[in-house]
């Protein structure tokens, strides 16, 4: 089982010559699995799908018809933004299952995906479409797709339903944390505050400690890990606190916790540019060197583990 | 209409019965603010029977598909998000004014019974904690006593005019209501409570309360502690008039029910200044007063 990625920004495709090194891409990662990579999925369709899908185009689809499987985290635009771009949808040969979560009371899967091709965001409509693509609402649960690969969920915090995956293959582990922050007690922490209650504080510090475990089981004892680390703590704590995103020292902590072998941080705030990741990484690895054995990446777009 | 055949109509309703007129206000209002707080948002479901139990609902349901059961609100809102939950209030509340109109015949006055049902709650938590019981427990005898009549409420809106006989004959043979309708609709509210409680999938200690708090003697399960308590909390409510439910003659639960938890009549009424007080933050919350 392989990873490749093809896009590790968030929020907004951010291109141009100060992040050409790491990348402006949304997020988009390949994985494939088999004799010579015979199987693929995707997890994410951002921008990065657009060459994924133009690679395939060149390499797989010369060889047969294009089946694969596209896994959504959630549903926001910078993970969807790149699925009109995505040509195989446009083969009639090509057979395409689509998981993801939706959130409660939303339009369904098929809508929320397929709801940008309408005209009046783009040239081609959803009915249109001549590959072969159906959709399955996901929860937390756990799968099995050919030749024994084990994909088992997670919910993630976020403002909007958002998983996590962890996919297990001849004893390899790899686990998708692409949005995420972690849980905190979102109720009156500070005992001045008039309207304090001592029992909400305490069942929301346990609530949200408990949760966060959870998140670290989900990924113990992985290969590779692929975490949201948008801000610096710093950043996190000034005022990004609640946007959904984590810190790059809590996901270093959680992943060294989690017994974590290699940790690839993403979602790359689009105002990083390409000189600041490289300090940050020199930094970052440098801190931890002697602290853990985990080895740490920031993610840039045609990585492979 | 009786027995089997209310049972099925009382069925139907259940799915979609809006939450008390008291807190629509409130959860419009609080939902529709851009910075909504956690805290307001807990508190405001956590004072409404119904949308409480819908919210819990939706949480352990097989949408979200979890692989425990979550039984706070406080850990819904953590996990779930403000967003969703927020959401789901909403929906609920504007459910409730689009049916506001439906309750104009209705048997009782809802404020009156959400006052009682807040009283139940307030006083069994009082109850468990001045029998050290630990904090982390004591929200769920909260919850229990605030569902505990929440089978008036499809009675009371679903069919209120022969409900409406069934008060009026609670008054005029000086016998407690649940008897009443024993007699009148060969159901009772605690049946339809209990038909709530399994049709939203919400635990069995609640199920419990439901069904047994007029027979607290008699239940022979594994929460006799949360029935006990809600049944002396609720006949504490109906003495001290707190609230009105439509029961003008409880029965004051045997002695053995007050051993059972090791409390006298006279601990619980020494309760009443703290539940005034109680009650009245809440009814400040939601500008009742």
């Amino acid at each position: 089982m392989n990873i490749r990625l093809w896009g590790v920004r968030g929020s907004i495709p951010c291109p141009g010559p100060q992040t050409a090194v790491f990348g402006g891409n949304t997020a988009c990662m390949e994985l494939s699995w088999g004799p010579e990579d015979s199987h693929v999925l995707v997890v994410d369709a951002g921008s990065g799908i657009r060459p994924l899908g133009n690679q395939w185009m060149r390499t797989r689809f010369p060889k047969g018809p294009i089946k694969t499987r596209l896994l959504f985290s959630h549903t926001h635009w910078d993970h969807i933004m790149g699925f009109p771009f995505f040509t195989p949808i446009f083969i009639p040969s090509t057979e395409i299952e689509i998981y993801g979560p939706v959130t409660f009371e939303e339009d369904s899967l098929d809508k929320v995906i397929g709801g940008q091709l309408q005209y009046r965001y783009f040239p081609v409509t959803m009915a249109e479409l001549a590959a072969k693509i159906t959709y399955h609402r996901l929860q937390e649960t756990q799968l099995e797709f050919d030749l024994g690969l084990k994909v088992t969920t997670k919910y993630l915090n976020h403002p909007i339903t958002c998983l996590g995956y962890r996919f297990e293959h001849e004893g390899k582990v790899i686990v998708t944390l692409f949005d995420h922050e972690p849980y905190r007690n979102l109720f009156i922490t500070d005992p001045q505050n008039p309207d304090f209650d001592q029992e909400v504080f305490e069942e929301g510090e346990r609530a949200a400690a408990e949760e966060n475990q959870k998140i670290l089981e989900f990924m113990r004892n992985a290969d590779v890990v692929l975490h949201d680390a948008q801000y610096t703590e710093k950043e996190y704590r000034k005022n990004r606190t609640g946007w959904g995103h984590s810190s790059i020292e809590w996901a270093i902590n959680a992943a060294h916790k989690a017994g974590v072998k290699t940790l690839v941080l993403m979602h790359h705030d689009p105002e990083r540019l390409d000189s600041e990741l490289q300090t940050f990484q020199e930094n970052y690895q440098r801190l931890i060197q002697q602290k853990s054995a985990m080895k740490l990446v920031f993610a840039q777009e045609g990585m492979v583990f | 209409m009786k027995g089997e055949e209310l049972r099925k109509v009382l069925s139907a309703y259940i799915d979609k019965m809006p939450p008390l007129p008291t807190s629509i206000g409130k959860i419009l209002e609080i939902c529709q603010r851009p910075n909504a707080q956690p805290a307001d948002l807990n508190k405001v479901i956590s004072l409404d029977p119904v949308l409480l139990a819908r919210v819990m609902k939706l949480i352990n349901s097989a949408y979200y598909g979890l692989n425990q059961e979550v039984t706070s609100l406080v850990r819904a809102i953590i996990m779930l998000g403000l967003n969703t939950v927020k959401n789901l209030a909403l929906s609920t509340a504007v459910l409730g004014t689009v049916n506001a109109d439906r309750n104009k015949n209705a048997a009782l006055n809802l404020e009156g019974f959400w006052l009682h049902s807040l009283c139940v709650g307030v006083t069994s938590k009082l109850i468990a904690k001045k029998r050290n019981i630990a904090v982390l427990d004591l929200e769920n005898y909260f919850f229990c006593g605030l569902l505990h009549d929440i089978g008036k409420l499809p009675l009371n809106n679903r069919v209120p005019e022969i409900y409406l006989q069934a008060l009026q004959h609670c008054a005029i043979d000086r016998t407690p209501l649940f008897r009443a309708e024993e007699k009148i609709l060969e159901y009772t509210h605690c049946q339809a409570g209990a038909l709530i409680i399994s049709a939203w999938k919400l635990s069995d200690d609640i199920l419990d309360v439901v069904a047994w708090h007029h027979d607290p003697a008699g239940y022979q399960g594994q929460y006799s502690d949360l029935v006990a308590s809600v049944s002396i909390a609720d006949y504490f409510a109906n003495i001290m008039e707190i609230g009105f439910s439509g029961n003008r003659f409880p029965v004051k639960p045997a002695p053995e029910v007050f051993r059972s938890l090791g409390i006298s009549w006279q601990e619980v009424e020494d309760l009443e200044q703290q539940v005034r007080q109680e009650i009245e933050k809440a009814k400040v919350f939601l500008r009742l007063a």
